[in-house]
């Protein structure tokens, strides 16, 4: 996982790290292991969320960011900078540039599952690959800049105005004289279906389509319970138990009161750490929970961990019933795409059923978003891979 | 009857098209316009130079002589024909002042209440100028107080208080380049910073004899160099417009334009004494303050937008005589009922680098340009031999049709009849579907904001909270 944020200042009049720091900010969801900034030549480094950056050193009016949860993701050396979301040879990749291809052949022909930008000789790429499976969308701020990112959340905070999404196997070259767009042809989409239902802003617009409306649809479908309350799982479920709450006319309340910094426990390395992650950050408010049958919505399950212990803690806090809703469909199958999911024997959806599932978590009920559901929802082709085990590439795993 | 322009852009390749209809057309270009050269008789000469102009007007001795280029209105060509004793369509120096001095044109709307004012500032010297930025930190548009072709204006917005230094330094940086490009050797302020406004831009070009202005169509232009409005500010790489007026403009919006654009002339004229005798065009804005406000006047028409107006205006000659008979409050503009589209093509370099795409030579299908029904008007080129760019917007296709969606397609099919061994780029998304909607939703948005505020008695009204000073209505 990774967010990837250029952006091009057509006048050297401009210093754009600053900018590049803020808009980085704005995709921190996307990765919070490393972040790094390449301004000119100059790059920095740091591991953590972005906070930890200190751009000021960095000059320049043009420059990549990213944040990112492995260090595969980022490369920088000799005045070339090439940040990805998602997997392909950035050895080979590094390779050819360095051979002194033009960067714009070498990107036309990159295989893999990506959203990729390069800075080289301040010359801005960006591009997707042919499936369009991860997301990638070009704004500008006036007169004055050309910003490419993840997610349209970046374009917003930094003031620029979304424009359109990068095609798939489009190559868009960004120099002070021209924006130029090479299309390669694109195959098949298959846009990640996991970006509406957890990995990206709620604010954010990917594949073309508001992130946020897909999460109400997605509350309003999932199965009905008769209960007191409705809570989601701070941040990403609370849309989902917003709209859930709207369609079977049960009160929304505030379940969970965070601890410490946002967090995002499917993608932190290691189990303890997850554990540690869940109790630090989740508090449940007792008013909102005591004596009342609770449905709890959350937008995955991975291993279960994080779940079971959310229902221990809720039934401590007086919870009589608590019925447990899954805003995305059951992973069963690795990413091949560099989404963190866990091997098949880590996945509880794997082996269990739904009844099974809910006897482990220590839950009432247990049910979740059928994948032919959030297809539809979503409208678009999507990839489902980590739902299906169907892919849309040849992979091998 | 003889017809003499004065110009030599593409703008004036589209006048001497139409003009050519009616009159024999003799040009004083700078160089020769490959276009113009082809429609009229021509002398090159220094046409900034009223005397060398003034001297071809006597020998040819036209009966309409028409000024397309506002620097040349800025030098006082118009002046020295008109003491002639010929008729000119082209503002005089002072009345021309509406475009040469941002700052008078901002004073004269403040001081005759009209419609639309934004809040200015001006500046003698860089260093006020600074220390203004220095302390007003806030969405501005820096510009060089005297027109300087379109070119050194910045608009910041400055709504992300964590980016507000970022912005400082870039407003400073600004401010002194224009101070080093666009020194004004006849003006004495030089900066002119006023209130950053948003919204959606047309333009409405007008004949006038300093009572009665003669409307042509609205039209739009884009400035922004590349796709989907990302990219530096150029000239305008294309414009558009509809069966009509256009889609995105109401009646009333656009009744309002034109009200404003009739003070205007009326305070041209008790200001300097001069009967304002051209064109004058309003580079509109819709903005949520004002609605229809103005963000600079031209003292001719547009480049691109008069090759919209002029391809369609059907009775150009009745207007031209109507200054001649002193009754243009008798005419209005007929125009075919057609939507238009204008594309430029322009050398890559260009805005920011116009020595890079200099010197490239060009090659142009003709027949298949005729096979699709586009006509190309010459700009930034020049023939020798062949024909070469010089460094600027260099061609300007021009397709009409039933939509402006129909009238984009033939355009974009066109601009492929437009090749170079250097590489050329235009705009595919003007007159697309898309872009259109674009301006619809932003105009609503905008619409929406300066209706509540009208309907609340807050229309134009700025009103801040300072701690320590209190409210400050302005």
């Amino acid at each position: 996982m990774a967010g990837v944020l250029g952006i091009y200042a057509f006048e050297e009049i401009w210093n754009v790290s600053r900018f590049l720091f803020y808009g980085l900010v704005a995709i921190q969801n996307r990765g919070e292991e490393f972040s790094t900034v390449s301004v000119g030549k100059d790059t920095l480094t740091v591991s953590g969320t972005p906070d930890n950056l200190d751009v000021t050193p960095l000059k320049g009016h043009a420059g990549i960011a990213g944040v990112f949860t492995k260090e595969e993701g980022f490369y920088s050396q000799d005045g070339v900078s090439i940040f990805y979301d998602g997997t392909l040879d950035v050895a080979q990749l590094a390779h050819k540039i360095a051979q002194g291809e033009p960067v714009e052949d070498v990107l036309s022909t990159v295989e893999g599952a990506y959203s990729l930008l390069v800075l080289k000789d301040n010359v801005l790429y960006a591009t997707r690959d042919r499936h369009g499976i991860k997301p990638l969308c070009i704004g500008g701020i006036g007169f004055d800049m050309a910003v490419v990112s993840s997610e349209s959340s970046a374009l917003d905070v930094i003031g620029a105005e979304y424009s359109r999404d990068i095609k798939p196997g489009e190559v868009v070259v960004i120099d002070q004289h021209y924006i130029e767009s090479i299309e390669n042809g694109a195959n098949q989409t298959a846009h990640c279906a996991f970006e509406y239902v957890y990995f990206s802003r709620p604010d954010s617009q990917v594949f073309g389509t508001s992130v946020h409306s897909v999460r109400k649809l997605i509350g309003e479908h999932l199965e009905g319970q008769e209960a007191d309350v409705v809570i989601g799982v701070p941040e990403t479920a609370i849309p989902f138990a917003m709209a859930y709450a709207t369609k079977y006319d049960i009160p929304v309340d505030l379940g969970f009161v965070r601890t410490g910094r946002p967090t995002r426990t499917a993608i932190k390395p290691t189990q303890l750490e997850r554990m540690i992650g869940v109790q630090l950050k989740l508090n449940p408010v007792r008013t909102a929970v005591a004596g009342k049958r609770v449905v709890l919505i959350d937008d995955s399950v991975v291993r279960g961990t994080t779940m079971r212990n959310t229902v221990s803690l809720l039934r401590r806090r007086g919870a009589k019933e608590v019925h447990v809703r899954i805003a995305s469909p059951k992973l069963v199958a690795p990413c091949p795409y560099g989404v963190e999911v866990p091997t098949r024997d880590e996945l509880i959806a794997v082996d269990n059923s739904e009844e099974e599932i809910a006897r482990i978590i220590g839950a009432d009920s247990f049910s979740y978003l059928k994948v032919d559901t959030l297809k539809g929802l979503i409208g678009l082709p999507v990839c489902t891979g980590c739902m299906t085990g169907t892919y849309p590439t040849e992979v091998s795993l | 009857m003889k017809f003499l322009l004065v110009g030599n852009g593409a703008r004036e390749h589209a006048i001497a098209q139409n003009a050519a209809q009616y009159y024999d057309v003799y040009a004083a270009m700078s160089y020769q316009n490959p276009g113009i050269a082809r429609l009229a008789d021509f002398t090159i000469t220094d046409i900034l130079n009223p005397q060398k102009v003034a001297d071809y007007c006597d020998k040819i001795n036209p009966d309409i002589v028409f000024i397309g280029s506002e620097e040349a209105l800025f030098h006082g060509v118009s002046d020295e024909i008109m003491s002639r004793g010929h008729l000119c369509i082209g503002a005089q120096k002072k009345a021309a002042e509406i475009e040469r001095s941002k700052a008078f044109m901002r004073r004269l709307l403040e001081e005759n209440h009209i419609h639309g004012s934004l809040r200015f500032k001006t500046f003698t010297e860089i260093e006020t100028a600074l220390k203004y930025i220095e302390e007003y930190a806030g969405s501005i548009a820096i510009k060089p107080a005297r027109q300087a072709g379109g070119k050194g204006v910045k608009v910041i917005a400055d709504l992300q208080a964590y980016l507000k230094e970022e912005k400082k330094d870039a407003k400073k940086i600004h401010a002194a380049q224009i101070v080093k490009e666009h020194l004004s050797q006849d003006l004495e302020d030089q900066i002119l910073i006023e209130e950053r406004v948003e919204g959606v831009e047309y333009s409405l070009q007008c004949f006038t004899d300093g009572k009665t202005i003669v409307p042509l169509p609205l039209v739009q232009d884009h400035p922004h160099a590349f796709e989907e409005d990302i990219g530096p500010e150029t000239g305008g790489m294309g414009s558009i417009s509809g069966k009509g007026q256009l889609p995105f403009i109401e009646e009333g919006e656009y009744t309002k334009s034109l009200q404003i654009m009739e003070q205007s002339v009326k305070a041209i004229k008790a200001e300097t004494g001069v009967e304002y005798v051209g064109v004058i065009t309003g580079q509109f804005m819709l903005t949520d303050k004002w609605g229809p406000t103005i963000i600079e006047y031209y003292a001719r028409l547009g480049d691109p937008e008069a090759v919209n107006v002029m391809s369609i205006l059907e009775n150009f000659d009745e207007i031209c005589e109507g200054y001649v008979n002193g009754n243009l409050g008798k005419i209005s503009a007929r125009v075919r009922d057609v939507a238009t589209v204008v594309k430029c093509i322009s050398p890559k370099g260009y805005p920011n680098q116009r020595s890079l795409g200099k010197d490239k030579e060009l090659y142009i299908d003709t027949r298949r340009l005729k096979e699709l029904g586009a006509h190309l008007y010459f700009g930034s080129v020049y023939e020798n031999g062949g024909l070469y760019t010089g460094g600027s917007r260099a061609v300007e296709i021009y397709a009409e049709a039933d939509t402006i969606l129909e009238a984009g397609k033939i355009a974009e099919q066109a601009t492929g009849c437009v090749t170079s061994d250097w590489k050329l780029f235009h705009r595919h998304d003007i007159g697309s579907p898309e872009l259109l909607h674009k301006r619809m939703r932003t105009a609503q948005l905008v619409r929406d904001v300066y209706q509540y505020r009208a309907a609340h008695n807050l229309i134009g009204k700025t009103i801040d909270w300072i701690p320590g000073i209190g409210k400050i209505e302005t």
